[in-house]
């Protein structure tokens, strides 16, 4: 018989391929093409920006694990997951240090802060983004002209934007056009096309001023549907963000398929909202978690401050995101509890 | 034929092609069987006999009054050596009769007749006789469920509701195991008379027997079987489902869904949906009890892992040391790779310290994994991915319910559905975290039922 020691333990003796790092490593795989075609746009400063963010993410996990002595979790990749989609909400000018910092206080604060990995409430990359639009206003709302596009004199003085805020260096996004009050016909004329339709295909492409998660919908969407497609992600919320966000903008008087190609609502939809420790766990939760973010997107744009609003969009519907998982599915077998019978009056005398 | 499932499950590696083409052998010669007392969910047992006493082939050995009972006999014939407690193959000690085998005869000395070594019961027609006889063989067989639960059978088949199917379940969901595929198709026949005999008994007018399509070979052999049946020329209703190749396929609940759409109430039984779910074991045993008045002694189970050099389909008696059957040759291991044995299959079985301990009623195999199978990994933070939610065939929102089960929220765990959880184990298997979620679950199910106990007697 055996005298070395067997392992004994309960069942199941079988384990699924899949971990966490590979999740995440799977992630970083899908944002890869918008990363690229934003390095593209925005040159090297748009490189180094991303590395910049991943980098101080992870070394902001490393070294806050270690002072309060918790085990180190870099290597599931988490961290430069947020750092990467810290980066890529933010205007590509935006100074690194800034970056470092944003990425720093998203893990630090948002992740860390609650215990880690899995157990925040608020989606930490969009908290970094928030936090730095706060403190920083006017670099986090600066953009640069993609390389290669040229906004004409003609367009900028037809469509009287200061010649001092706008110029060929500092740009205006679209959905900034047309919170400044512009028709989509100007943000035609802003980003040199010529017809509504040229104008959709342009913006779906991703050639225009925004950020690079912002940028191509194209290539987002190919990231999203990779994760769709190796389960990573389920398709409740990307279709329910960008469903909702659809019908909301046509309600309020916007043109829906310019609010889908426009600012970071496909972003969201794919890599914010799925994002597995902010969304709700049940299918029923995760329909309206994904409503009320297209809902408070499509306000925010139309009658908010701000030109764009999915990050606060999401970070509102974290927050229900608890109260969201007691909409369980009905068990296997659900029997309705019997009410008991209310006494009757006669009966309590 | 249309391919039927349930919502959920996984698919966990089948390693099934290691044994699936190997005919069952039948364990020959047996020196020593360990024959645990109690083998069935129930009530206790009392052993019948005492050290030194002879014993034949099929005596009864243990018994006890009671509904929830069922006996035990001899599976061989020999004298009872020693009644203690050993190991058995839930990692438990409970009380074993040992029972050794006669020798052989000297030379010159005559051989004893069968008849001398055997006690059986006489031959009993399951069509001609009433149904509490029917019963009465059942019980007196000592037929349990041999899918693992050891459910007394007797109970099973004298349900309070009406039955409208009877399934014959030949999913086998569970990796490596390949005894009910080889049964399938070496004793088509009699599959479908213990149907037909459960469709007697129960008085159900329609019989299924349930096959996952890795098994598809087996169904023109079995449609075969069923046309030449005289049960089915005189009239009776049997045919065969082919059921998406998925675990766990093959629990009760999963298994009547899929085919019937019907899901048993939470807290009920299949006859609350008027079907009744028979493993292929036990139609054999049922078979055999009636047929040739054997009671179950014997079972067939699959040896197999990737530490087992030379796989197998065995029959052997019920309390053989699996080490016994090892040493007979017709399973080899490689002890230098081996790094777990578990009884039952890889996703419900039990890890045991050892394989000397006895097949039992309700063995369907005995795995012995090598180093690399038997890898086990930290359990890491939960992530939230929502892998077990999808994945869990109650739906029963495992990472929610861990939570309320670890935080001792144990009336939430109750409201969520801890209680129907039937333990298959797909949630910590899908787990990227390695969770213990079905761990959680059964210690929290024993920790609730306790408190209702304690509940229901505060409240007398």
């Amino acid at each position: 018989m055996p005298a070395k020691g067997l392992l004994l333990s309960s069942s199941p003796h079988s384990f699924t391929p899949v971990s966490t790092p590979k999740i995440m490593l799977s992630v970083l795989i899908a944002l890869i093409p918008a990363s690229a075609y934003g390095v593209y746009l925005y040159g090297f400063s748009a490189l180094a920006l991303i590395l910049v963010s991943m980098a101080s993410a992870a070394a902001a996990e490393f070294v806050f694990r270690k002072l309060i002595k918790a085990s180190t979790t870099v290597a599931d990749f988490s961290a430069l997951v947020t750092g990467l989609l810290l980066a890529l909400t933010l205007p590509p000018s935006t100074p690194l240090w800034m970056g470092a910092l944003g990425a720093a206080f998203a893990i630090i604060v948002a992740k860390e802060f609650f215990g880690g990995l899995g157990a925040n409430p608020l989606n930490p990359a969009l908290i970094g983004r928030a936090f730095l639009l706060m403190s920083f206003p006017a670099s986090i709302t600066t953009w640069t002209l993609p390389q290669g596009l040229v906004v004409g004199p003609d367009a900028i003085s037809s469509l009287s934007l200061s010649q001092g805020a706008v110029d060929a260096v500092t740009a205006v996004t679209p959905l900034g056009l047309i919170k400044s009050g512009k028709t989509l016909a100007d943000v035609g004329t802003y980003l040199g096309t010529h017809s509504d339709g040229e104008l959709l295909k342009q913006l779906f492409l991703g050639f225009h001023s925004g950020s690079m998660g912002e940028s191509s919908i194209l290539l987002i969407t190919l990231g999203g549907l990779f994760l769709l497609g190796i389960g990573v992600i389920q398709w409740i919320i990307p279709a329910a963000v960008l469903g909702s966000t659809f019908l909301f903008s046509w309600i309020l008087g916007m043109n829906p398929l310019f609010s889908l190609f426009t600012g970071g609502i496909a972003f969201g939809a794919f890599f914010m909202a799925t994002d597995y420790a902010t969304r709700p766990l049940t299918p029923k939760g995760q329909v309206i978690f994904g409503i009320g973010i297209g809902l408070i997107t499509a306000v925010i744009r139309k009658f908010g401050g701000f030109p764009e609003g999915v990050t606060y969009a999401i970070l509102i519907m974290n927050i229900a995101t608890p109260f969201l998982n007691k909409m369980r599915v009905k068990k296997y077998g659900f029997v309705p509890p019997v009410k008991p019978a209310k006494p009757s009056k006669e009966a309590a005398r | 034929m249309a391919v039927k499932t349930f919502k959920g499950g996984a698919h966990p590696p089948e390693r099934k092609e290691r044994s699936s083409a190997l005919a069952i052998q039948r364990l020959r010669e047996v020196k020593l069987v360990v024959v645990p007392v109690n083998q069935h969910f129930g009530a206790p047992l009392q052993p019948l006999v005492k050290v030194g006493d002879s014993v034949k082939r099929g005596q009864k050995i243990a018994d006890a009054e009671g509904r929830m009972t069922v006996p035990v006999h001899a599976p061989i014939a020999g004298v009872v050596k020693k009644i203690e407690p050993r190991t058995q193959s839930n990692n438990s000690d409970g009380s074993c009769i040992i029972i050794e085998a006669l020798p052989p005869p000297a030379e010159g000395q005559p051989v004893p007749a069968p008849e001398d070594l055997a006690d059986f019961m006489p031959p009993l027609d399951p069509f001609a006789c009433s149904k509490e006889e029917a019963l009465a063989r059942v019980r007196a067989a000592g037929i349990v469920g041999m899918g693992g639960a050891g459910f007394p059978a007797h109970v099973k088949l004298a349900p309070s509701k009406p039955i409208a199917l009877v399934i014959a379940n030949g999913a086998e969901c569970e990796p490596f195991l390949t005894i009910d595929e080889r049964s399938l198709i070496e004793r088509a026949d009699d599959v479908v008379e213990g149907v037909a005999i459960t469709m007697k008994i129960v008085n159900a007018p329609e019989g299924v027997i349930a096959v996952e399509e890795n098994k598809v070979h087996a169904v023109p052999l079995l449609e075969k079987a069923i046309a030449a049946s005289p049960r089915t020329r005189a009239g009776m209703k049997i045919r065969v489902q082919l059921l998406k190749t998925k675990y766990p396929q093959g629990g009760e609940k999963m298994l009547i869904t899929a085919i019937t759409g019907k899901e048993v109430p939470s807290g009920g039984l299949p006859m609350d949906v008027g079907c009744v779910v028979q493993n292929i074991g036990t139609l054999l045993a049922m078979v055999e009890a009636f047929k040739e008045g054997k009671p179950l002694i014997e079972r067939g189970l699959t040896i197999s892992g990737g530490a087992c050099t030379k796989p197998a389909n065995v029959i052997a008696p019920i309390g053989t040391p699996v080490a016994d059957i090892i040493a007979a040759g017709l399973a080899q291991v490689d002890e230098e790779k081996l790094g777990m044995v578990i009884y039952g299959g890889p996703m419900m079985g039990v890890a045991v310290p050892n394989y000397q301990i006895p097949v039992q009623k309700n063995t369907s195999g005995v795995l012995l994994l090598d180093t690399i199978e038997s890898k086990h990994y930290d359990e890491e933070t939960c992530i939230r991915c929502g892998r077990c939610m999808r994945a869990c065939s109650c739906r029963l929102s495992p990472a929610l319910l861990a939570v309320a089960v670890e935080s001792g929220d144990y009336k939430e765990a109750e409201k969520i559905g801890l209680l129907d959880c039937i333990e298959c184990g797909t949630c910590s298997f899908v787990c990227p975290s390695h969770r213990h979620l079905v761990q959680r679950f059964r210690v929290g199910k024993q920790i609730l039922r306790a408190l209702k106990q304690k509940e229901a007697q505060n409240a007398r």
